[in-house]
């Protein structure tokens, strides 16, 4: 049953809302603040552009971000107001590097109207007050003292009911508001109120000014020494004060956001609807304002925010595309543009819709999202883990190891590639024509396995075989010296870097060997108590062609140790525990850290800290890669070191940010991995796997990968079909060119390799594209698209009328072969017992796919049912339907075949307004609702009476903070089945913020482990702003707040990982659990996204 | 005449200075670290935990008003020449003369 589930961001919110500048984090930085909706980002401006600092999680959704500067102070503090009405006052500290709260308190009032135009939050220039409109009619104050202290807040009754906008006057001596609003004739108005601190009231303000532009709907307060207002309306704009009124024509456009360039305030930059960027003067004389200026600078993403930076360098935030880095030119460009594009911050909202597809048929699914709006939608396909991309492969069965050599030591490429097989060693080298052929070096033998090769000073290579190390020049290509292992004795595994061989044969012996100009000399002999099993000499220290420490992995008493070097000292000696002996050890460094990794029969791969120093190992840690033993070396890529573990579930590991992480590599099995950096194929890795060696180049390493294809129309619908291997869109094309904005739906096929248009379907005027379907009929092979829609008319507030297309894809077209008229919108279709299955307004219909006489087929109605509000979200299972309803929560119905009729089975009586449901399994259905929670509700089979089997029982619950567009079933990562989280069911969801999440279902005993965790996590991990966890995710709408259930928020438990050693063993003390097995258990779910 | 984008602000003429423009089909992808607050200074000061005047702004008014019409018993020199009359029928113009 998937009763208990896990919610978890696979990739955080990219939508950004609001942007400010200033000194937060010291008063010589000057700071981008950027918000996220759930998260804040805080930005350094530095020379090399802008530098990210911290990305900090806001436990609520961010209604208003301010900074600014009480008296006395020398940095600026931060501002957040959440809309389930807390706010909190943050402030940097720049010695202990954290984020501590000023000031918090919770501002909402028990009775209240909650504003329809969204909170407003502003802060008295002066610094007199913060004043929130959150409620309609009252203007909410926090007061400062005199010594920058807030006091307890208070509400004042404001007259107008419908406002649009406030904002706090500069120069007044007196806290003044200005108020933006409608009155009940739909005519828009400005008024003052100055705020009388100690009455507790408004008294009338300055000026004001009636009947303004009907579009007007943001105000911009003018700073001294001009001070006043600027009203932004869609067909004007006018400047405001007590003395003067100005106004100017403006091309029709709603404008989105502004940014003041200037300290005085004289320009302004503002974005509109359609991504233009226009930049606003007022013209003044000795303080007084003589008119204003509009001038179009050039386009960049519809902004919904605008901050200047410096030195001509501007942030646009977006809401509906890409977040942009803009510098302004003097002069224009060619196309007459000011605006330069520097950087692109990748944004999926808002994800009004996906498809999960296996495209490279590697059992591990990718998300094609429909992200963006307007001009900016785009395509977004997002996959998790390293791709390797393919240069050249070869067939070669039993590859037992690999090694790159170049032609002499400082050769900045590889040339030869040592493959070494059970019974022989065979040497590839690039030739002339950048082909790989098979060559020799005579020195090497060829008729054994190889163990180890490395290059080695004055221009010769080490080759390490079971009975002799061989230095040969790698010039002349012939044996310059030989070391041989006594008789009886066989060497079994063995390592070099430069100057340096450490090998081990049977019986405990390890000896060491230093390379010189033609000669090895045995340094050093040891006998240990057991057999080595892994051996490494990588030179991590000061000095890159020497290393002091040596790493050796032991049988018998499964123990990894640390060697001295050159006399073989034993430094350290670490029990791994268990009974799986290490099989491969790496010494190796990540951004200045020193690591000791070993990698475990099984699959497992511990990492110690290493201090190479004394050698000491430390913060042992152990994770599970796959299942099979791993071979871990190292590579470069864009110039920094990783490391590959070769194995059956390959693994990139990396550090970013001072933390190891785990990226999969999309690869199924790898047996042997070495980089292999030739002229032909730079930065390429030679990879080893199913009776293949690929060479390849590696993708950037990251977790998830996002690639891009711009449509430069908004898709609103995605379906993949498998057969014809295209992608069909439902599609809206905006026109701006003509006076008046206008739209065309069209349906859109895709290839799916290329993601090029290959065909198009225009719809009728009107006509809106509501769902798709690739689906297949009873009695009839071919597969189809259906699409629903509906005739939107302008005098209808719901559609009467909309049509389901079946089309067929024919030589790459998409052919019409059948229609059928609807009494309404078609809001949802899917494919049921060979059947269609539609949503049309209250109404769900069955129809069947009949061959009419003349052999061509139509659709016709079997039955329905009626009784919804609008079922807009539809899913199937076997016979069971379950309706996610406009405002009637979640109903099952049942299809049943004898009577050939759909009946109601069951309903959530609660009364959500549905934005996405999904069937978990038979009997859990998991629901998205508007107010940004998720619930999950039982079908009650066993109930005793008629009434409680009719009942579908609320079994979860759980604040989101976001809003879901959509479910689907299906997995980012590749599912191993042998390991525990292969069998976890996972459901995908997509939301407007451009957050891709996962629900996974887990089974009792570890949610109640978790669950366990997650409450000591609350006590160690502290909310930003004093922000409580648990008031978050507890379930909140208009009627009701309830205590998260039977949901656990992966992100909070997933960032254990994040935390210092001590920390962790304060959770792992109170929890009683070893800090490694915490460890182990966290990097699992890790693993689920 | 200059630019209309001349003599833009400058805090600090070194920043962006070398900035390099990187492929703008390619998308910025430094992530900063997740911040995850273990001290105690999450917390505010116990003073500067906000929250609302409990009373409603309804009585808040009565009280008010009530309030004044027993200072101006007292006796007209100490509350501010104010009626009650004027109170109850111009709550918003009594106020602004107390301002004075």
């Amino acid at each position: 049953m998937s009763t208990y589930n896990y919610v978890v961001t696979a990739h955080k919110p990219t939508n950004v809302t609001h942007s400010c500048v200033g000194n937060f984090t010291s008063p010589q930085e000057l700071n981008l603040i950027i918000a996220k909706c759930t998260r804040i980002e805080i930005h350094l401006l530095t020379a090399q552009g802008l530098q990210p600092m911290l990305d900090v999680p806001i436990y609520g959704r961010i209604a208003t971000l301010e900074l600014f500067r009480p008296h006395g102070e020398t940095q600026d503090l931060l501002f957040i107001a959440t809309e389930r009405y807390k706010f909190c006052v943050l402030q940097w500290d720049p010695e202990a590097g954290e984020v501590i709260t000023r000031a918090m308190g919770d501002v909402s009032d028990r009775i209240g109207r909650p504003t329809d135009n969204g909170q407003i939050g502003i802060i008295d220039p002066d610094c007199r007050l913060i004043g929130l409109h959150l409620y309609d009619g009252l203007f909410k104050v926090i007061p400062f003292d005199n010594k920058g202290q807030l006091k307890e807040a208070f509400n004042i009754r404001l007259e107008e009911l419908q406002v649009l906008d406030i904002k706090f006057l500069y120069g007044c001596p007196k806290p003044t508001i200005v108020v933006l609003y409608q009155d009940n004739k739909d005519a828009r108005h400005v008024k003052t109120y100055e705020v009388a601190l100690k009455d507790k009231d408004f008294i009338e303000g300055p000026w004001s000014q009636n009947n303004l532009d009907n579009g007007a709907d943001l105000l911009i307060p003018v700073p001294p020494p001009l001070c006043g207002v600027l009203i932004i309306g869609e067909e004007t704009i006018v400047y405001c004060s007590a003395s003067a009124f100005k106004a100017i024509p403006i091309r029709p456009a709603i404008t989105r956001s502004y940014g003041r360039v200037d300290a005085d305030g004289s320009r302004y930059l503002l974005g509109d609807h359609n991504g233009l960027l226009h930049l606003l003067v007022i013209t003044h004389e000795k303080e007084k304002v003589t008119g204003l200026k509009i001038e179009l600078l050039g386009e960049t993403s519809i902004a919904s925010t605008i901050s200047y930076l410096d030195n001509a360098f501007v942030y646009v935030g977006s809401s509906y595309g890409d977040s942009q880095l803009i510098k302004l030119n003097l002069q224009p460009d060619a196309k007459g543009s000011y605006v330069e594009a520097l950087e692109r911050y990748v944004n999926l909202g808002p994800i009004v819709d996906f498809c999960v597809v296996d495209l490279e048929r590697q059992g591990q699914g990718q998300v094609v999202t429909c992200s963006g709006a307007f001009k900016d939608g785009s395509l977004r396909i997002v996959r998790n883990g390293i791709g390797i991309n393919e240069q050249a492969s070869v067939e070669l069965q039993g590859i037992k190891g690999m090694w790159s050599l170049r032609s002499a030591t400082d050769d900045p490429f590889d040339t030869f590639l040592v493959v070494s097989f059970i019974s022989e060693t065979r040497i590839l080298a690039m030739n002339i024509e950048d082909e790989l052929e098979e060559t020799e070096i005579e020195g090497f033998s060829s008729q054994v396995q190889t163990l180890f090769c490395h290059d080695a000073v004055y221009d010769q290579l080490v080759q390490v075989t079971s009975s002799s190390v061989r230095l040969v020049s790698s010039t002349s290509r012939e044996l310059r010296n030989e070391w041989k292992a006594p008789p009886g004795y066989s060497v079994n595994v063995a390592t070099a870097n430069s100057t340096q061989v450490l090998l081990a044969a049977g019986g405990g012996h390890l000896v060491y060997l230093e390379i010189g100009d033609g000669i090895l000399n045995e340094v050093k002999h040891a006998q240990l108590e057991y057999d080595v099993s892994c051996l490494d000499i990588n030179p991590i220290g000061g000095n890159s062609s020497y290393s002091s420490l040596a790493a050796v992995g032991m049988w018998t008493d499964i123990s990894v140790r640390i060697f001295s070097l050159p006399d073989l000292n034993l430094v350290t000696k670490e029990h791994l525990g268990g009974e799986i002996i290490p099989r491969s050890v790496l010494l190796c460094t990540f951004e200045g850290i020193s690591y000791l990794l070993c990698a475990l029969g099984d699959g497992h791969l511990l990492n110690f800290l290493l201090n190479l120093t004394t050698g000491q190992l430390t913060d042992r840690k152990k994770v599970s890669l796959g299942t099979q033993p791993i071979t871990l070396r190292t590579f470069s890529s864009k110039s920094t070191t990783h490391v590959f573990a070769a194995s059956d579930r390959p693994t990139v590991i990396y550090s970013s940010n001072k933390k190891l992480l785990y990226s999969n590599v999309n690869l199924k099995e790898v047996s042997h991995m070495c980089p292999f950096n030739s002229a032909a194929f730079p930065d390429s890795l030679a990879i080893a796997k199913e009776g293949e060696l690929t060479i390849g180049t590696i993708d950037d390493i990251q977790k998830l990968h996002i690639r891009s294809i711009p449509l430069g129309e908004h898709a609103r619908r995605i379906c993949h079909q498998e057969q014809s291997r295209t992608f069909a869109l439902c599609s809206v094309k905006y026109n701006q060119s003509s006076a008046e904005d206008t739209e065309m739906h069209i349906i859109r096929l895709l290839d799916d390799q290329t993601f090029e248009f290959i065909s198009s379907y225009s719809l009728d005027q009107f006509e809106y594209g509501c769902s798709i379907l690739s689906c297949s009929f009873s009695d009839d092979n071919n597969v189809y698209y259906c699409v629903g829609t509906a005739y939107v008319m302008p005098e209808e507030n719901e559609p009467s009328k909309g049509r389901i297309l079946v089309f067929l894809v024919e030589d790459g077209k998409l052919q019409l072969v059948a229609e059928k008229e609807t009494k309404g919108a078609v809001y949802s279709l899917n494919a049921f017992n060979g059947k269609l299955l539609a949503a049309i307004n209250q109404k769900i219909q069955l129809y069947k796919w009949m061959l009419r006489d003349d052999g061509t087929r139509e659709l016709q109605s079997e039955c329905g049912h009626h009784g919804h509000i609008l079922a807009l979200y539809v899913q199937t299972r076997g016979d069971f339907i379950v309706v996610g309803d406009l405002m009637k929560s979640i109903s099952l119905l049942i299809y049943k075949h004898e009577e050939g009729a759909i009946e109601e089975r069951a309903r959530d009586y609660n009364a959500n307004w549905m934005t996405a449901v999904e069937i978990l399994d038979d009997d859990i259905y998991l629901g998205a609702e508007n107010n940004f929670n998720l619930f999950t509700v039982r079908k009650n089979s066993e109930g005793a009476t008629d009434e409680e089997r009719s009942r579908l029982e609320v079994v979860g619950e759980y604040h989101l903070g976001e809003f879901v567009n959509r479910f689907r079933h299906g997995s980012l990562v590749m599912r191993m089945p042998d390991s525990d989280v292969g069998q976890i069911p996972t459901c995908i969801f997509g939301t407007v913020n451009g957050v891709i999440g996962v629900v996974a279902s887990l089974p009792q005993d570890q949610y109640s482990f978790l669950d366990k965790l997650q409450s000591n996590l609350r006590k160690v991990i502290k909310g930003v702003g004093g922000l409580s966890h648990e008031q978050w995710r507890s379930y909140s709408s208009e009627k009701k707040t309830a205590d998260a259930k039977n949901f656990l928020d992966g992100d909070l438990i997933e960032s254990f990982l994040d935390l210092s050693r001590s920390k962790m063993e304060e959770v792992s003390k109170a929890m009683t659990v070893p800090v490694e097995e915490l460890m182990k258990r966290v990097e699992e779910l890790t693993r689920l996204h | 005449m200059g630019s209309i984008l001349g003599d833009l602000p400058s805090y600090d003429p070194h920043n962006f200075s070398q900035i390099r423009p990187s492929d703008p089909s390619k998308s910025s992808k430094m992530t900063p670290v997740t911040y995850h607050p273990t001290h105690d200074r999450t917390l505010p000061p116990p003073d500067q935990v906000i929250s609302s005047e409990a009373k409603n702004i309804l009585l808040r008014h009565f009280y008010a008003r009530s309030e004044e019409k027993l200072r101006s018993k007292r006796g007209a020199s100490e509350t501010e020449s104010l009626t009650p009359e004027q109170v109850r029928k111009h709550p918003r113009s009594s106020t602004s003369d107390a301002r004075l």
